[in-house]
């Protein structure tokens, strides 16, 4: 029986079992009383009247009896639950945020306390996991930064075809490495809830543009600022620096050489960067960005996690990231206040 | 020939980098510890500091805030701490540049090139890169050693890029240089002094060196060259 599986359907069955025991019991007591056999049913006569009895003396008091408590049971249960239908909307609601997610338990109907109690130690849990996995991801990332720093002197004093391509992987994994940092930083940062201040997002497009602009010229691409409307808005200045920085550097590598990328600075509380690439469909962004949430880390490319700890930056601020392929613009969005 | 203090406790990254150094014209002495670096220091001049933060006896940065007053050589950092805020503690604390493992012997030598042309008490008169060649104290220009005829702005401009080679110059910093502040600056004067300068320079055979980057500012880079 299906119904049995919902506590509605629980309530259902024991109710019509007692109306099926009480109607019973009824039945047994008329009889006795009445001192009706089943002879007497055989005479067609006597039947009319013995269905009205039956009608007058169980069914109608039976009725009278389920019907309200089948009602009353269905509302009562239905409200001691509503506590936990929300707590459940919540914990699904949090699935982007990866701290701090608790049940409240003081709302919750007596018997369901207990197991609140359990899921919230389970939370807890999950957060002391999850901060121990960060500051591991950040103190590997840091102890392999000196071996690579040997490597990649050694490879200095070598010549030839395979020390290039020897090089560029040691750059691949430097690459790998500060994104770790980064995420594990913006993590920890957003779990400790650091307060935002201003930040002046011209003048920081301005800073990053600045930046990366000589390893661009040297790689024979472009880049340039375009506009100074973006304005202010409250932010930890080096995450939204570091995302715009994935940004351009993303940019950078799908651009054709001879071509120019452009930060946009052109809407108020948003930056844009666009490339010379073929514009990234919101699908394919969709993809790039749930990389860390599936933990598929098949790159081949090098684009890495870059994409990915740019839309956690954007998270972590209360804007997003959205691509407008048409445009090959992908583009930083923060709430307006 | 610049002569470097190396203060790294890692023995064979100190004398790679040492090595590296040497093959671009960098003498450097290497100390293991803040206290091989105070004795070191005592005794020798030096043009830079390259330091490593995490050392057997402290912390660089509180080291080098220590030394503060002193006020120079200039300190570049090395470090493995990569995190956002680090970088900008790193020059609170009184370094004036800041690299992150790993780096190449190329990068290092680029930004030491750099501080060693900041304007300063060790400064060097004569600003060189590539082919371009300008002397501070006479405030003459020259590309392949035929002089440049530079009116004042155009070579107050390529002093200053310059002395940044490498990195952008942002416009306004170029317009608080060039022009007093009483003396009011169209759009377009800084561009106009730009081009200018350009044009001399390509001239001159000192082709695609100065850049601009839209926006933002000018860049003179070094000759693109196959490496």
């Amino acid at each position: 029986m299906k119904g049995s599986d919902s506590i509605v359907g629980r309530l259902t069955l024991s109710l019509t079992l007692v109306a099926l025991i009480g109607a019973l019991l009824l039945l047994l007591f008329i009889g006795i009383e009445y001192r009706m056999s089943f002879a007497e049913l055989s005479d067609a006569s006597a039947l009319p009247a013995i269905i009205h009895e039956l009608t007058e003396h169980v069914v109608i008091p039976m009725l009278l009896l389920a019907t309200p408590m089948t009602l009353t049971g269905l509302w009562a249960i239905r409200r001691a639950l509503k506590p936990l239908e929300e707590a459940a909307r919540k914990i699904d609601a949090a699935q982007g945020q990866s701290r701090g997610v608790r049940v409240e338990v003081e709302s919750l109907p007596l018997e369901a306390k207990p197991f609140a109690r359990s899921v919230n130690a389970l939370l807890d849990r999950v957060d002391v996991a999850a901060a121990m996995h960060e500051a591991f991801a950040a103190d590997i990332a840091h102890e392999l930064r000196t071996p690579l720093t040997l490597l990649s002197l050694e490879l200095d004093q070598l010549d030839g075809a395979k020390s290039e391509q020897l090089r560029l992987d040691v750059g691949a994994m430097r690459r790998l490495i500060d994104q770790l940092m980064l995420l594990a930083q913006v993590d920890a940062e957003r779990a400790a809830h650091t307060s935002p201040t201003p930040v002046d997002l011209v003048e920081l497009a301005g800073d990053v543009v600045a930046q990366m602009a000589p390893a661009a010229l040297a790689d024979g691409r472009q880049i340039e600022l375009n506009g100074e409307n973006s304005g202010v808005v409250p932010g930890r200045r080096e995450a939204i620096a570091a995302a715009l920085r994935n940004l351009v550097e993303n940019a950078l590598r799908v651009t054709p050489a001879g071509d120019t990328v452009v930060v946009l600075a052109d809407r108020p509380g948003e930056l844009a960067v666009r490339d010379g690439g073929e514009g990234l469909s919101p699908e394919r962004l969709d993809i790039l960005v749930q990389r860390l949430r599936r933990a598929d880390h098949a790159s081949s490319n090098g684009a890495g996690l870059g994409l990915a700890i740019v839309a956690r930056i954007m998270a972590a601020h209360g804007g997003r990231l959205v691509t407008n392929p048409d445009r090959r613009e992908l583009r930083l969005i923060f709430p307006l206040c | 020939m610049a002569r470097l203090l190396v203060i790294e406790d890692n023995e064979r990254l100190a004398a790679l980098i040492a090595e590296g150094l040497a093959g671009l014209g960098y003498r450097s002495d290497i100390a293991h510890s803040l206290a091989d670096a105070d004795a070191a220091l005592a005794v020798a001049a030096f043009d830079v500091i390259v330091l490593d933060l995490g050392l057997p006896d402290g912390d660089g940065l509180d080291w080098l805030r220590a030394r503060q007053p002193a006020g120079e050589p200039p300190a570049l950092i090395l470090t493995a701490r990569g995190g956002l805020e680090d970088r900008v503690n790193g020059l609170d604390a009184g370094a004036d540049d800041y690299l992150v493992k790993p780096f190449s012997v190329e990068e290092l030598a680029a930004r030491l090139r750099a501080l060693l042309r900041r304007p300063g008490r060790r400064a060097e008169p004569v600003l060189k890169v590539g082919s371009i060649k300008y002397d501070s104290t006479s405030r003459s220009a020259s590309v392949d050693d035929r002089p440049l005829d530079l009116a004042r702005r155009e070579a107050d401009l390529l002093e200053l890029l310059l002395r940044r080679a490498g990195q952008v110059v942002r416009r306004r910093s170029i317009e608080d240089a060039l022009y007093r502040l009483d003396e009011a600056v169209t759009p377009n004067a800084l561009e106009a002094i730009v081009s200018r300068l350009r044009r001399k320079l390509d001239d001159a055979g000192a082709v695609g060196q100065l850049h601009t980057v839209r926006g933002v500012g000018y860049l003179l880079r070094e000759p693109d060259q196959a490496r």
